[in-house]
C-alpha cells in the first residue's frame, strides 16, 4: 500500500486491479496475493509501450501469404490451388520462382512439420528485410479455441468436454472472437481490458485505446474507452467555436445543445460522444502539432487506407509524452479480404498495402525512438480454405499471423505448421486449419510483454488456463 | 371474430384505424402463444400511448395556430382499436396492474367506431387524437420526410389509408433506366468504370422520386441485402447497382420470396457474393463450389445464426445453448444449388470507342438475370436445412427448392421483421411487436406468407410503433437519412441538373456513412451492436447506428451539416429552397416551432425551442427584412435543430 502510494497510482486503479486480484478469492496463499500486489506496479514504471493490432477484415487467406516453398510442399500446394504446369503459377496458387525472393530462412535452426520451408507473398518483400533483421516473427496456426482440440475431439459430440468456439466460419462473430473472446455481441475486448489495467499509469488518459480504423470491439474495456481518431486527426466543430449566420448561430448554443445531458438514453449518450470529441481535440491537435515525423507513409504514389490509418498512429505515439501516457493500444484495419472470387489480384493488392504499411511504421518507430517499445501484430476474421472454389477460397478457421517490432523474437516461427493437405487431421475439411495455437495464448503473449501479470491473466483471457502455456515465447 | 367487426367499423371512418386491426395484418382467432403474449404487451403499452399523447398535445396546443398557418394544423381523433384477437390474454396480462386502466376488450374497441366523431374527447382510454406530431411522427417512420402537404394528408386519410395509397402509387422511373436516359451509360463518355453514376443514381431516387414511401422501405432493405457500390469494379458499376436497387424498389411492396428470388440471380448480387461464376465440383483438381452467397443467403438475408421463436427470441438447449440453424455442411451442400450462374450476355451490343482499343459493351448484362449453364451446374445431392435435393436434379429446380426452403423457414418472419423494425421504428423493439410482425410476415391474413405490405403495414401500425417510446425508446436517424429528409423537406433539387453526388463516406467532412455503400455484406453496423460503457449496455439494449457514431464522425457531421444547411448538400450539388419558410423568419418562434414539426415531429424539448430561438434573436429580422437577412436567420434553426440529439435520436 505504502509503495503504491509513493508511486502516486490512483487510488481507484490501485483497487481495481487488487479486485482483479482478490477474486481469486480467499483461497488465494499471502505470497501469491504479494506478488500480486508487486505486479500490480508494473505498468507503472517509466517506460513506454504499445500495441498496434492490424486486423485484416474478411478473412485473410493464409495459404497465399505464407507459401509453401520447398519443393515437396510447394507441390501439394500448387497441387491443391490448381497450380500450372512446371511449377508455374495457375488457379490461386504462385509460381515457384514468384516466391523465390522471398522465401523465409530462420534465424535459427529450426525444423518445421514436413520439413516445411515458407516463402512470403511476393509482395511482402519488405516485411523479408523485417524477418532478417529479426523484428518480424511469424505464429503458426493461430485461431479461437476454447481448449485443445484434435480433429477427433472436434468431430465428437461431446461439446462439454470439447467445446468449440462460437459460430465458426461466420465472418462478424469471428472478428469478434478474436477480439474479444466471444461472438458478435461482445462489449469488451481484451486490448481494451489492458487498456483498463493501464488506466492508472496513464493518469486516466482518453488516450489510453484508440482507434484508427472505426469502432472494434477489441478496444473496449470495462473502464476504457476508445477514443476515434481519423487519419488526419481531429478537427473542431467549428460552429462551436464561432458565431455563423450573420449572429443568428451562436456558438455557444450549438455547443450546447450537442453537449448537453438527457433524459433519453440514446441522446445523453449520442452527446456524450459529441462531448468528448470537443473536449479532447484541442488536446491532441495540440500536441499532433509538435510531433516531428519525417517518415513517409505513401512510398509508391498508391493510395493505403492502412498506411493512413499507421500514420495517425506513429503521430500519436510522437505525442505520448506531452498526452502523458505509459501504456497505450491501437487499432488499425484493412478491409476487402473475403477473396471468395479474383484471390489473386485482390490479396496481391492487400499483401502489397500491408507490406507498404508495415515497413513504414517500423521506421518511423525508428525516427521516434521506440522501435523496441513498439509491437504490431496482425489477426483476422479467420484464415481460410487451402483448396479452392476455381479463383478464390472460402472461409476457414485457423491463420498465420505476423508480430513485428524490436522487442519480438524476429527470424522465428512460432507454433505447429499446418500440413499442406486438405486430408490431414490438423485440419476440419478443404484445409480450413484446425487452429494449433489459441488466440488466448497468442494474445496473452503480447499481454505479458504489455506488463499485464500472470494473475491479471484470467480475467482478461478465461480460457488461457486450458492451454499448455499463455507464453508463447515471440516477445523477449 | 369481433376483432374483425372491429376492423370493419374502423374502417367506415375515413380515420386511419388505430393500431391496426385490418384485415391484412390480422393474427388468428386462436393466435399461438407468442403471438397473445405480444398482444398483451401491446395493450398494456396503449395505455401509455393515450397518456403521453394527451400529454404531448398539451405541450402542442399552444402552437396549434402557427401549425394551421403552415399548412399543418388541424387534428384527427383516431380510433384506438386496441389489440385485437388476445383482447382475454391482453386483459389478463396488462390489467393485472392497478395503473394501467381500461382498455383492450372488444367493449371499449368498439367504442372507437364513435370516436372518431367525438373528436373532442382526449380522455375516452381508446380514443387517440392524433395531432400534427402525430402525424409527422408517422411520416417520418414511413418515409424521409414530413411536409405540411402530407401532414394534411394523413389526417384526412388516417395511417393505414395513406399507406395504402402510397402503396398503390405508380413505381417511378427505376435506377436502371434513370442511368440510360440521363446519358450515364454512354460509352463515348469514357465513364464505363466510374463508380459514381451509382451515387448519383441513388441520390436522385432517394431525394426526388414522387413514391417516397417505396424508396425508404427499399433503402431499408438494402441495409440488409447488401451489395456495395464500393467493390464493383466492372464495366457499368452505376447500372450495376441501379439494377440491384431496381430489385428492391419492384418487391418492396410485393412478396418476399420473388424478392429472394431476384436478388439471387442479381447480377450485382452475383458479383458481390460471388454466385456469378461459381462452378461445380471438379474432383480431379478438388475445387469445390464457391460457399459465399450459400453462407450469407443464410446468415444475412433470411434465418441467421440462431433458431428463433416467432417473438425474435433465440431458442436454447437443454443446456442453455443457443440452436444453430445451418452448420458448415449445409453451407458446401446448399453452394451446389448456386453453380452455374454467370452474367446473360443476351443482347449486349459491343461499341468500339475512338479513345479505348476495347470494345466497351452495352450495360444489359448488368440487369438481366444470370444465366443458367447446365454443364457448370453441380449435379450432386445436396442435403441442407433438413431438405434434399437429390442429385442431378435440374438447376432452376434445385433453385426453386433451395429458395422455398429458406422462405418458408420460421425464422424468416422473425428475423426480417426485427430488422427492418429497427430500421424505420426502433432499435429495441418488444418481442410482443417483433411477433406482431412475424405473424403478418408468415400470413397476410389471406392465407399469403411474405406479402410485404402486410408486413410494412404491421411495422409501421403496431401500437408499439404508434406510441412514444419511454426514455431509450426510438432510434438515431442514420447521417444519410437526415440528408435525405433535409432535401426532400426543403425541396432541394440537382444544381447541374444530373444529381452528381459523390460518395458521401467521408469522416472528416462528410456523412460516415453513403446510400449502397456500406464497407461490407454486414451493413455500415450490425443490427444487435451494443456501444459499450452507456446506459443501452447497462440496460441490454442495442443501438445499431452508434456503431458509426464516434469522435470523428459526429464532428464531419456537424462541420459539414453547417455547411450544406446555407449552401447545397453533396458538396455544391443539392440546393435547398426555403422560400416556404421565409414568411416565419421574422417570428422565430414560430420558424423554430416549424422546424421541430417537420424535421422531428415536434420531439425537441421546450428548453432546446427555446435556447434556439434565443440564439436567433442574435440576428434582427423583421417582416420587411430581405430575403437575404431572413435565409441567415433560417439556416442557423435548421443547423441547430438538425445538430442535435433530440432530432438526431427518432423517438
Amino acid at each position: 500500500m505504502t509503495f503504491l502510494v509513493a508511486n502516486n497510482l490512483p487510488r481507484r486503479a490501485f483497487l481495481k486491479r487488487l479486485g482483479a486480484v482478490s477474486a481469486m478469492g480467499a483461497a488465494a496463499p499471502l505470497a501469491l496475493n504479494l506478488a500480486a500486489v508487486g505486479d500490480a506496479a508494473a505498468f507503472t514504471s517509466t517506460d513506454y509501450k504499445a500495441l498496434v493490432c492490424v486486423f485484416l477484415y474478411g478473412g485473410n487467406d493464409h495459404p497465399n501469404t505464407l507459401v509453401p516453398y520447398d519443393l515437396a510442399n510447394y507441390d501439394r500446394y500448387s497441387a491443391i490451388r490448381n497450380g500450372g504446369v512446371g511449377r508455374t503459377a495457375g488457379g490461386i496458387a504462385f509460381g515457384r520462382n514468384e516466391l523465390t525472393a522471398t522465401a523465409l530462412s530462420p534465424l535459427v535452426g529450426q525444423t518445421l512439420t514436413d520439413n516445411l520451408q515458407y516463402a512470403l507473398a511476393p509482395n511482402l518483400g519488405g516485411l523479408k528485410s523485417l524477418w532478417n533483421s529479426g523484428k518480424l516473427a511469424v505464429q503458426l496456426n493461430v485461431g479461437p479455441l476454447v481448449v485443445p482440440l484434435t480433429l477427433a475431439q472436434y468431430n465428437s459430440d461431446n461439446r462439454v468436454l470439447y467445446p468449440l468456439p462460437p459460430r465458426l466460419f461466420s465472418h462478424n462473430d469471428q472478428q469478434s472472437v478474436w477480439q474479444a473472446l466471444g461472438a458478435e455481441g461482445a462489449s469488451v475486448g481484451w486490448a481494451g481490458r489492458m487498456g483498463d489495467l493501464a488506466l492508472a499509469g496513464n493518469n486516466g488518459s482518453a488516450f489510453t485505446s484508440i482507434s484508427a480504423g472505426g469502432n472494434a470491439v477489441l478496444m473496449s474495456g470495462n473502464d476504457v474507452l476508445q477514443y476515434q481518431v481519423s487519419p488526419n486527426g481531429p478537427s473542431p466543430v467549428w460552429s462551436a467555436l464561432y458565431d455563423r449566420y450573420s449572429g443568428a448561430l451562436k456558438s455557444s448554443t450549438l455547443r450546447s445543445l450537442i453537449t448537453r445531458p438527457s433524459s433519453n438514453f440514446l441522446e445523453n449518450e449520442y452527446a456524450i460522444v459529441t462531448k468528448r470529441a470537443l473536449d479532447l481535440q484541442q488536446t491532441v491537435s495540440n500536441a499532433l502539432n509538435a510531433v516531428v515525423l519525417n517518415t513517409p507513409f505513401d512510398v509508391d504514389g498508391r493510395p493505403n487506407s492502412l498506411a493512413d490509418q499507421l500514420k495517425i498512429v506513429a503521430r500519436l505515439i510522437g505525442a505520448r509524452n506531452t498526452l502523458g501516457l505509459k501504456r497505450q493500444v491501437f487499432f488499425v484495419q484493412l478491409g476487402g479480404f473475403d477473396q471468395h472470387d479474383n484471390l489473386m489480384v485482390d490479396h496481391g493488392l492487400r499483401m502489397q498495402l500491408l507490406n507498404e504499411g508495415l515497413v513504414q511504421f517500423q521506421l518511423a518507430m525508428g525516427e521516434l525512438g521506440v522501435a523496441n517499445q513498439v509491437t504490431t501484430f496482425t489477426a483476422s476474421d479467420f484464415g481460410r480454405t487451402l483448396s479452392s472454389n476455381g479463383n478464390g477460397s472460402d472461409h476457414g478457421w485457423g491463420g498465420h499471423h505476423f508480430v513485428l517490432g524490436g522487442a519480438v523474437q524476429g527470424g522465428r516461427f512460432f507454433g505447429t505448421a499446418p500440413k499442406v493437405s486438405v486430408t490431414s487431421d490438423d485440419q476440419v475439411g478443404q484445409g480450413r486449419l484446425l487452429p494449433s495455437t489459441s488466440v488466448d495464448q497468442f494474445a496473452a503473449t503480447l499481454a505479458r510483454w504489455f506488463g499485464v501479470s500472470a494473475t491479471e491473466m484470467p480475467g482478461i483471457f478465461p480460457n488461457v488456463g486450458n492451454f499448455a502455456t499463455a507464453n508463447l515465447g515471440f516477445m523477449q | 371474430m369481433r376483432f374483425r367487426r372491429v376492423a370493419l367499423n374502423t374502417r367506415t371512418l375515413t380515420m386511419a384505424p388505430y393500431p391496426d386491426p385490418s384485415p391484412e395484418v390480422a393474427v388468428d382467432e386462436t393466435p399461438p402463444a407468442a403471438a397473445a403474449a405480444a398482444a398483451g404487451t401491446d395493450a398494456a403499452g396503449a395505455t401509455r400511448s393515450t397518456l403521453e399523447s394527451t400529454g404531448l398535445w398539451a405541450g402542442l396546443a399552444g402552437i396549434g395556430a402557427t401549425l394551421a398557418a403552415c399548412g399543418g394544423g388541424g387534428e384527427a381523433a383516431v380510433a384506438t382499436a386496441s389489440v385485437a384477437g388476445a383482447a382475454g390474454t391482453a386483459q389478463a396480462r396488462a390489467l393485472g396492474s392497478a395503473q394501467t386502466q381500461g382498455l383492450g376488450d372488444a367493449s371499449a374497441a368498439a367504442q372507437s367506431g364513435s370516436a372518431g366523431a367525438d373528436s373532442g374527447s382526449l380522455t375516452t382510454a381508446n380514443t387517440v387524437r392524433t395531432t400534427a406530431a402525430d402525424r409527422a411522427r408517422f411520416l417520418l417512420q414511413a418515409q424521409f420526410a414530413a411536409t405540411p402537404a402530407e401532414v394534411a394528408a394523413v389526417a384526412a386519410l388516417g395511417y393505414e389509408g395513406w399507406l395504402t395509397e402510397q402503396f398503390n402509387l405508380p413505381q417511378s422511373q427505376g435506377g436502371y433506366d434513370w442511368l440510360v436516359a440521363s446519358g450515364n451509360t454512354d460509352p463515348f463518355r469514357g465513364e464505363f468504370f466510374f463508380p459514381m453514376p451509382a451515387d448519383y443514381m441513388i441520390w436522385r431516387q432517394l431525394i426526388a422520386s414522387p413514391d417516397q414511401v417505396r424508396m425508404r422501405m427499399a433503402l431499408a432493405l438494402s441495409e440488409m441485402f447488401v451489395v456495395s457500390t464500393n467493390v464493383m469494379d466492372a464495366f457499368w458499376p452505376g447500372s450495376f447497382m441501379g439494377a440491384y436497387w431496381d430489385v428492391l424498389t419492384k418487391n418492396a411492396f410485393g412478396n418476399f420470396r420473388t424478392l429472394l428470388e431476384d436478388l439471387t440471380l442479381n447480377p450485382a448480387m452475383g458479383r458481390y457474393l460471388n454466385m456469378r461464376g461459381s462452378v461445380k465440383e471438379d474432383p480431379a483438381t478438388g475445387r469445390l463450389p464457391d460457399e459465399n452467397y450459400a453462407r450469407e443467403v443464410m446468415q444475412l438475408f433470411t434465418i441467421g445464426l440462431n433458431q428463433l421463436n416467432l417473438d425474435g427470441s433465440v431458442k436454447l438447449n437443454s443446456q442453455g445453448t443457443p440452436l444453430d440453424t445451418y452448420t458448415q455442411s449445409d453451407v458446401s451442400n446448399l453452394a451446389r444449388v448456386f453453380t452455374g450462374y454467370d452474367y446473360d450476355n443476351t443482347g449486349v451490343t459491343q461499341t468500339l470507342t475512338t479513345f479505348q482499343p476495347y470494345p466497351i459493351p452495352s450495360p444489359q448484362y448488368a440487369r438481366s438475370r444470370m444465366a443458367f449453364d447446365a454443364s457448370k451446374h453441380s449435379n450432386l445431392s445436396a442435403t441442407f436445412l433438413g431438405v434434399t435435393v437429390p442429385a442431378n436434379t435440374a438447376g432452376p429446380v434445385a433453385l426453386r427448392i433451395a429458395l422455398d426452403t429458406l422462405f418458408n423457414h420460421p425464422n424468416v418472419g422473425p428475423f426480417f421483421a426485427k430488422q427492418m423494425i429497427q430500421r424505420l421504428v426502433t432499435s429495441n423493439p418488444s418481442p410482443a411487436y417483433v411477433a406482431r410482425v412475424a405473424t403478418a410476415f408468415n400470413n397476410n391474413g389471406a392465407g399469403v406468407r411474405g406479402d410485404m405490405k402486410a408486413f410494412w403495414k404491421a411495422v409501421l401500425l403496431s401500437p408499439e410503433a404508434r406510441r412514444l417510446p419511454r426514455a431509450g425508446g426510438g432510434k438515431v436517424r442514420e447521417p444519410m437519412i437526415r440528408a435525405v429528409q433535409w432535401a426532400r423537406t426543403f425541396r432541394a433539387t440537382s444544381v447541374s441538373g444530373n444529381w452528381t453526388i459523390y460518395d458521401q463516406s467521408s469522416s472528416d467532412y462528410g456523412l460516415s456513412q453513403s446510400p449502397l455503400r456500406a464497407a461490407s455484406v454486414f451493413n455500415f453496423f450490425r443490427p444487435g451492436y451494443v456501444p459499450p460503457r452507456t446506459a443501452m449496455a447497462a440496460a441490454g439494449l442495442v443501438a445499431p447506428e452508434f456503431q458509426i457514431h464516434n469522435e470523428s464522425s459526429t464532428v464531419a457531421y456537424l462541420n459539414y451539416l453547417a455547411d450544406w444547411v446555407g449552401d447545397a448538400f453533396g458538396y455544391g450539388e443539392i440546393k435547398p429552397n426555403y422560400s416556404e419558410l421565409l414568411p416565419l423568419a421574422a417570428d422565430a418562434p414560430a420558424l423554430v416551432r416549424w422546424l421541430s414539426l417537420y424535421l422531428s415531429a415536434s420531439q425537441l424539448s421546450a428548453g432546446t425551442v427555446d435556447a434556439i430561438v434565443n440564439s436567433l434573436s442574435g440576428l434582427v429580422v423583421v417582416p420587411s427584412s430581405s430575403d437575404n437577412t431572413k435565409l441567415q436567420r433560417i439556416y442557423a434553426a435548421v443547423l441547430l435543430v438538425m445538430a442535435g440529439p433530440e432530432y438526431i435520436v427518432q423517438k
